[in-house]
């Protein structure tokens, strides 16, 4: 047989691993899940209970007694295993192959464009527990691209999509090359842009200059829908007068995604660097009337800002720090403050990201949340219930319940102790990932390569020779010294 | 003492200022160092469990321990109480200048000449639950010189805060040593126009430093200035402590190590600093009878010097018989201290006890100071740790520190 290159093998096993991970035989519609515990973010733990499933949804759950199980649904035994929901992640740049596009305009953008389904943050998110995820693009940006709600499963975007145009990405600190005023300044002349905009296209209209509808016309725009029409513009910052005479297909697109947050009808997701930003971003939103649909996404430091962010009611979304350490340069004091409980304190409503996409995922976030002091209850919200009313989503993430998208973790104990494993995962009721067949979770937990991937057996023997340091032995390491280049 | 009556428990503040409380102190005005304790459970590092335990401390030693019993009247209340954690690689910063490097062998140098006693590094190791150190000198060249055994707070004299200068001598295999390093093209305009300038530079420095030390009696032109350090070494009285993460660089250790042994020269007492690939050949290590200070755990297993560290590891070593410790290379920060290595190691497999005693008991054995450290005992140091539930889960912190049965307050409040 003839042997691939060692890291042309190790590629192609790990892409074949991922597409097993990612087209797993199609299971049947029913599903049931016996379960040890069941914790459902909707109500008390339920001990020896199940999670009933039909079409991708959660039709009951109850203490075994109560539950009657279909006799034509599969059953998943798992009488030792925990059940939670799977896990929601609030905002996450992972998934995307480059998360930054340079321009300060970018509202006309959309990150399924660059939602890459084999990315292996997809298969860390499964293997951690984490089934819906917010994907916006990334922080360096003035207005950035529409971002999009997926699952961590499906072979395109489309088959992972749970939401569409879920929201705009913002920021309020100073990308590359901007100062904190430039940076002000040019979020405010996006919505400065759109205004002008509107008003010229009210005022040609008002001149009888039909040029804006001769261009959407040329450009095939649909004119059927319900955006063929002129409709009044609502809106709490600022509206216009004539907007009613303009069919919104007439509008540039590039500026058009952006009219939909003014008009409160897309959520922001603004990320914001430091507290002293805040009150910049929460002015912006105010002027421009999206305060109510607005998400903070915040630096590390930004609890020093948190009356200001709990007046305004706006959610959180915390950095990856969750311990935020100060040291006064004259005393050398260090002040540690576990900020998520600032908020919580103060009635912010608040989700955890995870730290990385591996091991110091979302669970993780919210154990060290109850290392610091957290209720447990409170510290599961923050990666269930929390962050899906943040995204709008929650009858149907981050909780089981009938109705609810049938996205299920079976852990083999407490979902938050270090002695906890992640051994299946179902979402819209399939089973999608099997801990028994992850060879990279092997891999990173006993060293074996996956399965055809090892290293040819020459440099096998010099690792493992054993016998003693021969003068051949010695000489062996040059070759592993080579293996290590 | 007023801070001791109060239940660690109660504080409910967001945010608490970390100030040196006790040292702050005027220097005649001695912390307290009697204390009274009480625990829902104590480990001891020495395979008990007890329930209900009230300790005692006096003069900074363990003075009682009574099992089955109630709190006394002042005593400060925890959960779960175990023994002071020893980390054996700290890496606590200096300078990079702290220790002459243009020299590839500095047998003679310690590196507690260089530490800074005043740095915030050391409260909050302390913090962390860490009351003992090995702290080593940069591997920047060959061989660094003397590590230092320190407790991690008490007096800012050296001479008080340090356990022991003379027991283990520091050095690197590996990439560090050699790295930056290159040969002058003409006149030489750095420190860094020397070798060696590979891993094979590295390794000829460790032995030709070893066959010299051992051949200068017969050729006294051999000697060398600090090479009586290395036939200490290879008598075994000072311990070699060996920074080395691949594979590769840990069996270029070991070799070393047998070859000194096979050619009559001495057995020397070998411990690893890293050790991330030590699951690819558990056997060899056992074979030399050398020790292990294992890296932190990576999350993506990539762990230093391109080594993969896979999670088994620690459950290898300890199946596998071998000494070895957890090590947090001076992580602070919550999820990154010895602790949390402690619990990613039972992550990995092993299971409490042999954590527990990986950050304990058994680095006071590579020390050689079980008898003074690493154990909660009557008549040892009250080096003591308590957490407000089950030790190592990320769940669970520290409320208070003792060392030497002085309280360092607790890094960050609870709310209950």
């Amino acid at each position: 047989m003839k042997r691939f290159p060692k890291k042309a093998t190790l590629a192609l096993s790990l892409l074949c691993s991922a597409l097993t991970l990612a087209l797993p035989a199609e299971a049947g519609e029913k599903q049931a899940i016996k379960a040890g515990t069941i914790i459902t973010m909707d109500g008390d733990p339920i001990v020896d209970g199940v999670i009933l499933m039909d079409s991708g949804r959660i039709v009951a759950v109850g203490a075994s007694a109560d539950v009657e199980i279909p006799w034509d649904a599969e059953v998943t035994e798992a009488p030792d295993m925990v059940a939670v929901p799977g896990f929601v992640e609030a905002h996450s740049n992972n998934g995307m192959d480059r998360t930054n596009e340079t321009i300060d305009m970018g509202a006309f953008f959309d990150v399924q464009d660059s939602v890459n389904p084999v990315a292996f943050y997809f298969e860390d998110s499964l293997r951690y527990g984490i089934t819906t995820i917010n994907i916006q693009q990334g922080n360096q940006c003035v207005v950035a691209a529409q971002g999009a709600i997926v699952k961590p499963f499906g072979a395109t975007v489309a088959q992972q999509l749970v939401r569409p145009h879920a929201g705009l990405k913002m920021s309020v600190t100073a990308k590359r090359g901007k100062s904190r005023a430039t940076q002000a300044a040019a979020l405010r002349k996006a919505f400065g842009d759109l205004r002008s905009h509107l008003e010229k296209l009210v005022d040609e209209h008002k001149k009888g200059d039909d040029r804006a509808r001769r261009e959407a016309l040329a450009q095939g725009r649909d004119y059927d829908g319900e955006d063929g029409k002129g409709r009044a513009m609502t809106g709490k910052g600022w509206t216009l007068e004539g907007m009613e005479n303009i069919p919104r297909v007439e509008i540039d697109e590039k500026l058009a995604p952006l009219l939909k947050v003014v008009e409160g009808r897309m959520a922001v997701y603004m990320y914001c660097g430091s507290p002293a930003e805040v009150h910049t971003a929460l002015n912006i939103a105010r002027e421009n009337g999206f305060l109510h649909r607005m998400i903070f996404v915040l630096g590390s430091g930004c609890f020093k800002a948190a009356d200001e962010i709990a007046a305004a009611k706006v959610p959180v979304i915390l950095s990856r720090t969750l311990v935020h350490t100060e040291r006064d340069p004259i005393t050398s004091e260090e002040t540690l403050t576990f900020e998520a409980k600032v908020f919580q304190d103060k009635g912010v409503a608040f989700a955890l990201t995870s730290n990385n996409s591996g091991l110091e995922s979302l669970w993780y976030q919210a154990a060290l949340c109850v290392g610091q002091g957290m209720a447990r209850k409170d510290a599961l919200a923050s990666i269930t219930t929390s962050p899906a009313k943040i995204l709008g989503l929650e009858n149907r993430v981050g909780v089981l319940k009938p109705g609810a998208d049938a996205n299920v973790v079976l852990y083999t104990g407490d979902p938050l102790s270090v002695t906890s494993h992640v051994n299946l995962v179902f979402i819209d009721g399939q089973p999608v990932y099997d801990r028994s067949k992850d060879v990279r979770l092997q891999h990173l937990m006993d060293g074996e390569q996956p399965k055809g991937t090892a290293p040819s057996d020459e440099e096998e023997g010099e690792m493992h020779a054993g016998e003693g340091p021969s003068d051949d032995d010695k000489k062996g390491e040059g070759s592993d010294s080579k293996g290590d280049k | 003492m007023g801070l001791l009556k109060k239940r660690l428990f109660c504080t409910g503040l967001a945010a608490t200022v970390l100030t040196a409380t006790t040292w702050a102190l005027p220097q005649e005005e001695k912390p307290s160092d009697d204390a009274s304790i009480f625990v829902e459970v104590l480990h001891t590092s020495t395979g008990d469990t007890l329930k209900n335990v009230h300790v005692t401390v006096k003069d900074g030693r363990i003075d009682t321990i009574t099992a089955g019993t109630k709190a006394g009247e002042n005593s400060v209340t925890g959960a779960v109480l175990t023994a002071g954690m020893i980390d054996l690689s700290p890496h606590i910063t200096y300078a990079n200048n702290a220790v002459e490097q243009t020299n590839e062998l500095e047998s003679r140098l310690s590196v507690a000449g260089a530490l800074d006693l005043f740095s915030p590094t050391w409260k909050r190791l302390a913090r962390t639950g860490v009351t003992t150190v090995l702290v080593t000198p940069p591997d920047r060249n060959v061989v660094g010189g003397m590590c230092a055994i320190m407790k991690t707070q008490g007096s800012t004299d050296l001479a008080k805060r340090q356990l022991n200068g003379q027991s283990f001598l520091r050095g690197a295999m590996g990439d560090a040593p050699s790295s930056g390093n290159r040969p002058a093209w003409g006149s030489p305009d750095s420190i860094y126009n020397r070798r060696p300038t590979t891993r094979m530079g590295v390794e000829w420095e460790w032995r030709k430093a070893f066959y010299d030390a051992a051949a200068a009696g017969e050729f006294p032109e051999l000697e060398f200035p600090g090479a009586d350090v290395f036939r200490a070494v290879l008598a075994g009285n000072v311990n070699l402590y060996v920074q080395a993460f691949a594979m590769l660089d840990i069996r270029t250790a070991v070799f070393l190590k047998e070859e000194m042994r096979d050619q009559g020269f001495g057995e020397m007492n070998l411990w690893i600093d890293g050790g991330s690939e030590s699951w690819k050949d558990a056997q060899l290590l056992k074979r030399s009878g050398s020790g292990v200070v294992l890296a932190p755990f990576p999350a993506s297993g990539r762990s230093n010097e391109r080594s993969f560290m896979a999670w088994r590891v620690a459950k290898d070593l300890a199946e596998a018989g071998i000494p070895f410790t957890l090590s947090a290379h001076g992580g602070t920060r919550p999820g990154t201290t010895i602790g949390d290595q402690a619990g990613r190691a039972m992550h990995g497999g092993l299971d409490f006890q042999r954590a527990l005693n990986a950050v304990t008991i058994e680095p006071a054995r590579a020390l050689g100071m079980e008898d003074r450290i690493g154990t909660s005992a009557v008549g040892k140091a009250a080096d003591l740790v308590m957490w407000s539930g089950p030790p190592f889960e990320l769940t669970s912190r520290i409320l208070a520190v003792w060392v030497d049965g002085v309280l360092i307050t607790p890094s960050t409040p609870q709310k209950n």
